[in-house]
């Protein structure tokens, strides 16, 4: 689905991502983890065509997407739907009309009520029915991140990312929420990448792990391969340890 | 020292340099997405009753007293000279051709440009514009020429309505203050005042509207880092806007008939 071959990235004449080598398979789940800025969110960013890496290939669904011009980008981002780290909520919208534009602008001709109906759906299963007339200015940090999550999935788009799904939730919001993406990725067979620092919860829902540190990997694998993975950073982060080269 | 002074000198016009051809290239965006027209209708319609609409109480205020002002003003030397027929002339000449379209993009520059820098600038840093990209919407398309055009329309038709009322403002100060009565200040301003006059301000203010679209656009989308990026882009889209209308009104008083 997803095949990153050598990928460099720079912004502000950093290095960001360096030599990210991954291939995503359809229908696969994996997890992104690794310390803080280390590059997990540029890297997802890049998958949907936000940055452009300086080097390296990435093709998506069969699509060289960098070598596309912005606008042609189109037809490949249509099958992602994307959770940002902040969520990115449109501050001029409405919680409804947040979560129903994707699907508006991907179907201008779908009758406004059925438009309604699918976005109050989503909204139903992120817990949040009640809040359609609300602006994203008056929820809390946990609604933003599920109206966030249900603008993300409206599309049923066949690859789903998810920035820290669960930043700022309690455990049962987060166990509730993990139920809803798992419900999503089995009803849709769609390919799931999610980044967050709640390992435990996220190792239950993954079955692969990316792990980044200053821009490069350095476990790609199964999660249950994880513990056994002798590489120190990946050893000290897993376990919590104070000591270690972090 | 001297070293110092040209790095200064040179980094600052480097920076004018990259302002500019940022500018440039936004402008050649907007025209590739007017020619044919492709853009986002509700959002024009949203941003010409946000710009326009509530921009009307402060540009009559604005204009109402400018007008009165320039009576103030002229009084002292009206009385002296016994020029009354002068006033009604001079108040609309000075009030179409300069002082409406300029003040008043002042005024709309204030006002609009820079609330449009601070709401796209906090798009930028809350990751919106981004959000707007993944979602496979050009923001240009979709953002920017809905403003450019709100602007370039709002400020001709509110330069309309500040000139009528400039007038009625010049006209009831004079009755007051310098003893010109309204028949005579009419008399003065219909046989003296031209269509030209009018046209000369109104084409400035629709270039003004442009002007203050684009260097606010600008410097919204280009924010760099946080509520402090966000502050000093609309720092700078305002000076550049007043600078622009300034150059611009230069030129333009040579260029127009
Ligand atoms: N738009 C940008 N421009 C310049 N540098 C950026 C930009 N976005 C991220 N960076 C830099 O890239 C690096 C990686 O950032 P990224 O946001 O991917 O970290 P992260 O792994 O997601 O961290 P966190 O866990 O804190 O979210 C950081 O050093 C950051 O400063
Ligand atoms: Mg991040």
């Amino acid at each position: 689905m997803i095949h990153c071959d050598g990928l460099c990235l720079q912004l502000t004449h950093r290095p960001v991502l360096a030599d990210v080598t991954w291939h995503i398979e359809a229908g696969s789940v994996w997890g992104i983890i690794g310390p803080p800025a280390s590059g997990k969110s540029v890297l997802a960013k890049t998958l949907c065509g936000l940055f452009t890496p300086r080097q390296g290939r990435l093709i998506v669904d069969g699509v060289d997407l960098p070598g596309l011009p912005e606008p042609d980008r189109v037809r490949v981002r249509r099958k992602m739907g994307m959770l940002f780290q902040n969520n990115a909520l449109f501050d001029f919208l409405r919680v409804l009309e947040n979560v129903a534009f994707p699907l508006a602008r991907q179907n201008p001709k779908m009758p406004q009520d059925e438009l309604v109906a699918r976005a109050q759906e989503r909204l139903r299963a992120v817990g949040l029915s009640g809040s359609e007339e609300k602006w994203p200015s008056e929820l809390s940090g946990g609604m933003k991140k599920r109206v966030g999550i249900a603008r993300a999935t409206i599309c049923n788009a066949p690859v789903l990312i998810y920035d820290e799904p669960t930043a700022g939730l309690d455990p049962v919001t987060t166990s509730k929420i993990y139920d809803l993406l798992t419900g999503l990725r089995q009803k849709h067979a769609s390919t799931v990448i999610a980044i967050s620092s709640d390992i435990p919860a996220l190792r239950h829902f993954v079955d692969h792990i990316l792990f980044l540190h200053q821009g490069r990997i350095r476990y790609c694998g199964p999660e249950s391969g994880l513990e056994a993975c002798e590489d120190p950073v990946v050893y000290q982060f897993v376990r919590g340890q104070t000591e270690g080269p972090l | 020292m001297a070293g110092n002074f040209f790095a200064a000198v040179g980094a600052s016009v480097l920076n004018l340099c990259a302002e500019v051809g940022g500018i440039l290239t936004l402008l050649f965006r907007v025209l590739i997405c007017l020619l044919p027209p492709r853009f986002d209708l509700d959002e024009t319609w949203r941003n010409l009753h946000k710009m326009g609409v509530r921009s009307v109480p402060i540009i009559v205020l604005t204009a109402f007293f400018t007008g009165g002002i320039m009576v103030i003003q002229a009084a002292v030397f009206v009385k002296k000279f016994g020029a009354t027929s002068l006033v009604g002339w001079g108040a609309g000449y000075a009030v179409f051709r300069e002082i409406g379209p300029m003040l008043l993009g002042l005024m709309f520059s204030g006002r609009v440009g820079s609330n449009n820098t601070a709401e796209l600038g906090t798009m930028v840093v809350t990751e919106q514009i981004d959000g707007l990209r993944a979602l496979s919407i050009d923001p240009v398309r979709y953002l920017i020429v809905p403003r450019v055009l709100s602007m370039i329309v709002m400020l001709f038709l509110l330069t309309i309505l500040g000139d009528v009322v400039a007038i009625v403002g010049a006209a009831l100060f004079g009755t007051v203050l310098a003893d010109v009565s309204l028949a005579s200040f009419w008399v003065s301003f219909s046989q003296n005042v031209h269509v030209a006059d009018v046209t000369h301000g109104l084409i400035k203010a629709a270039v003004f509207g442009f002007i203050v679209a684009l260097t606010s656009c600008h410097f919204g989308i280009t924010v760099k880092g946080g509520a402090v990026g966000v502050g000093r882009a609309v720092n700078n889209a305002v000076v550049a806007a007043a600078l622009g209308i300034v150059l611009s009104d230069y030129l333009l008083t040579y260029a127009l008939p």
